[in-house]
């Protein structure tokens, strides 16, 4: 048996809710030692639904693999408890408002000189510079300020809000890559340093295309919202058929499947029609031509199947009860199964890395709050009973079956 | 020559096109790691997407600065000979093609672990390598829709809104960089080489943060359909309007009571219609009346979004491309950059977001033409004459363009 990718590596993790704990869950998930540092009371992540008996499913999603501690970090004794199992880390992972980690003496600075050879990465919804870098941070204020909601909805009318933390993940996995680099820089005899991302900027690198289109064309060509065809190519979009959705692609090489799927080969034919640009052109046309046909085949299994045998990319617009139903998701075990102590089985998104000499995902379990206080203060630091004991007394740890 | 970032020294075959692939491979480049991108004697049709200028695309820039770039017929079996013997070298190969679409070339992965058993060749697909829908065409809005992310967005009776980017390539392409680099650790550890496969549609699902353990563990009694303006369950958590522009707030914490003394609503505090999380919810449109009230009193938008940071209220303005790149914040942090492309001229693309405090500045890269280095490649890597170099073009097996 092959040892995990980051078996040996410790990583102290200072992080709440879901960008931070992405990261190191991915990394314990890898097989590195995540000790894992909540407040007295518990992150917020503890509270968030679903719940049962007192546990919640939603930390338990992104907080797999990790041993929990609950420590009061605004304590000097719980900062000493902190440095010192920084001094013997690889890693550490944080995602606070900017400061906050200075503080309670656990900024970069300080830590730098405890442990030279430290990764230390900081999450943040900003980054640590800058005139916004001190306001509190939401995944959807990120996506505002990354230019992203703005291309939600109707043209001319109120974007719309989509209810995914699509940036949190996906920043958490970038914070993954980036640490992965840093420790890799260090096995390779460089030193350790600091990490500074930024949920904003992790969004506003997904813009594709928008960005160059804007700034090469001088400000002529703006991607904007538009609803549910595309601002500018056509037939790509989101159609209608019966009480169901389906997008379709139909661009290039695939206009001419697709007006063979719909019978319509005189569209194909029209010169009005015959290039990128003249499409774009045409494209109520086009989009109105594809709805008709649409009403009229009135099955959407059956117009899917009609667009796949001439090869037109396309796709049902699936709700998560379909999606974790389909048997594409079931064969890939796309979505995973974690079995918790308390909560019970529950159902979760599986890490989207897969590699071939580790098929499995390690069956892993997400802590109470403060389970591992004992062994990671005993087993680690050294400490007697009797000072586990008094740290209990004195309020600096706690713990708590939930 | 390449200066000195983390992955100086490795050495990847990359075999991409459109954007999630050559994302991950600009990653790459862009730390450091020589990156040989083969492509067909047609060209990445990238180098076609908007915006094109003198026969050379932005786009395609933006997602390939920093890459060597060789022009091979891959159907012929000297061009594949050459590739294998670029993949004997090489620590890294990176593939999109439709899954499938690598054997026919004899580039799949049972046999270039044959030719490099040290190889990592990391696949990104739209559906997998597996499975019944794996074979389909794919494209970052074909994952959207069946992740279930698509259904998510838009109003609740309407048609689900097309989001207006590829956020699924760009960021699978981040994934794939992780996994990548995560290989390589295990490698140089001496793990072996190893296959990765990695897809939008997977990574999209995990965007999922709540819902899917939501509707699992309710078992189907909790499944947030598309929501419209506003959070389904939560409140305030939306878009708000404001002086005929749109603000975002979020006050489900502690901030509720700052944002209720704000708008003059501490009545509300007390009263058992918005008495905790799952209440305001469901009387919802009561809360947003009384902020849109609030802000329709304020001056304009920016006096609107003082008073709110004022009062710790998490809130933001919704700011089109243009307004992100002008803002002093995104100015400051550099979150545009500049490639100065020899034929384009400067073209602005957002910077990687990977920011380390041992290497601050981005590397200075160019996206290549159409088998620049062809003969670079083929003479340095693998020792072909000038003569034998000359041949492959004059058989039409590589192909060199000025675009």
């Amino acid at each position: 048996m092959t040892q995990p990718m980051l078996e040996g590596f410790k990583v102290i993790d200072f992080t709440h809710v879901v960008a931070g704990p992405h990261a190191t869950k991915i990394l314990a998930e890898h097989g590195a030692e995540v000790i894992k540092i909540e407040p007295l009371g518990g992150e917020l992540a503890r509270l968030l639904p679903m719940q049962r008996e007192g546990r919640s499913a939603y930390f338990i999603q992104h907080n797999v693999g990790k041993k929990t501690m609950a420590l009061d970090i605004s304590t000097k004794e719980g900062q000493d408890i902190c440095h010192e199992l920084i001094k013997t880390a690889d890693v550490v992972v944080e995602n606070f408002s900017p400061g906050v980690m200075k503080q309670h003496n656990l900024d970069w600075k300080t830590l730098k000189k405890i442990n030279p050879d430290l990764i230390m990465c900081s999450i943040s919804c900003f980054g640590q510079t800058g005139p916004l870098s001190h306001l509190p941070g939401y995944d959807w204020i990120g996506q505002s300020y990354a230019g992203i909601i703005d291309l939600l909805g109707e043209p001319g009318q109120k974007p719309v809000f989509g209810d995914i933390a699509f940036g949190d993940v996906s920043t958490g996995a970038h914070a993954f890559g980036a640490i992965v680099t840093a420790l890799l820089h260090k096995t390779r005899g460089g030193k350790g340093q600091h990490i500074d991302i930024s949920l904003m900027e992790v969004l506003f690198s997904y813009h594709e295309m928008g960005v160059q289109l804007y700034d090469t064309t001088g400000g002529q060509m703006l991607v904007q919202r538009s609803g549910s065809y595309h601002g500018m190519l056509a037939p790509v979009g989101i159609y209608q058929c019966k009480d169901k959705y389906l997008f379709i692609l139909g661009v290039n090489h695939q206009w001419e499947g697709l007006s063979k799927a719909m019978g319509r080969e005189d569209m194909f034919a029209d010169p009005r029609f015959s290039d990128l640009t003249t499409m774009g052109q045409h494209k109520d046309e086009i989009n109105a031509a594809i709805e008709a046909w649409l009403d009229s085949v009135g099955d959407i299994d059956r117009a899917l199947e009609l667009l796949r045998e001439n090869r037109v990319p396309c796709a049902p617009i699936l709700t998560l009860a379909e999606v974790m139903d389909h048997p594409h998701t079931k064969e890939r075990g796309t979505v995973r199964t974690v079995s918790d102590p308390i909560f019970g089985d529950i159902r979760i998104p599986r890490t989207p890395l897969r590699f071939s000499e580790f098929p499995d995902t390690p069956n892993l379990q997400a802590g109470t709050l403060g389970q591992y206080n004992h062994e990671i203060l005993r087993d680690q630091l050294g400490y007697s009973e009797q000072q586990i004991a008094r740290l209990e007394t004195d309020g600096v740890i706690a713990s708590k079956n939930i | 020559m390449a200066e000195q970032h983390i992955l100086s020294g490795i050495k990847v075959v990359d075999f991409t096109h459109f954007v999630a692939g050559p994302h991950c491979t600009r990653l790459l480049a862009q730390h450091g790691a020589e990156v040989i991108k083969v492509e067909p004697l047609t060209g990445d049709p990238a180098r076609g997407l908007p915006f094109v200028k003198d026969k050379r695309s932005g786009c395609f820039i933006q997602h390939n600065i920093g890459k060597k770039n060789l022009c091979l017929d891959l159907g012929r079996s000297e061009a594949q000979r050459i590739c294998h013997e670029l993949i004997k070298n090489a620590d890294v190969m990176v593939e999109n093609f439709t899954p499938g679409a690598m054997q026919r070339l004899n580039m799949d992965w049972e046999t270039l672990k044959e030719i490099n058993p040290e190889l990592i060749m990391c696949s990104i697909s739209c559906l997998g390598q597996t499975g019944p829908l794996s074979r389909q065409p794919g494209f970052d809005y074909i994952g959207q829709a069946y992740s279930g992310i698509m259904g998510s967005i838009g109003d609740k009776d309407g048609y689900p809104s097309l989001t207006g980017m590829a956020f699924g390539d760009v960021s699978t392409g981040a994934h794939a960089y992780g996994a990548i680099v995560s290989a390589l650790f295990h490698k140089l550890h001496g793990g072996g080489g190893q296959y990765l496969d990695i897809s939008l549609l997977d990574c999209l699902f995990s965007y999922h943060a709540a819902h899917v353990q939501m509707y699992a563990a309710s078992d189907g009694a909790v499944n947030p359909p598309r929501c419209g303006h506003h959070h389904a369950l939560l409140c305030p958590l939306g878009l708000f309007e404001c002086h005929g522009q749109y603000v975002v707030i979020v006050a489900i914490g502690a901030q509720w009571e700052n944002l209720l003394k704000l708008i003059g609503r501490e009545d509300m505090l007390t009263d058992p219609l918005f008495v905790d999380l799952l209440a305001r919810g469901v009387n919802q449109q009561l809360i947003i009346d009384a902020i849109e009230n609030w802000l329709a009193s304020t001056t304009d938008i920016d006096d609107a979004l003082e008073k709110l940071k004022q009062n710790h209220v998490p809130c933001a303005p919704v700011l089109s491309i243009p307004e992100v790149m002008e803002h002093p914040h995104m100015v400051g942090r550099e979150i545009v950059q500049t490639i100065d492309d020899k034929l384009f001229g400067p073209v602005k693309i957002p910077a990687s977001p990977f920011k380390y405090s041992l290497f601050p500045e981005p590397l200075n890269l160019q996206a290549g033409t159409l088998g620049e280095h062809n003969h670079q490649i083929l003479s340095d890597h693998l020792g072909y004459s000038d003569e034998q170099i000359k041949q492959l073009e004059i058989d039409g097996i590589s192909a060199v363009a000025n675009a």
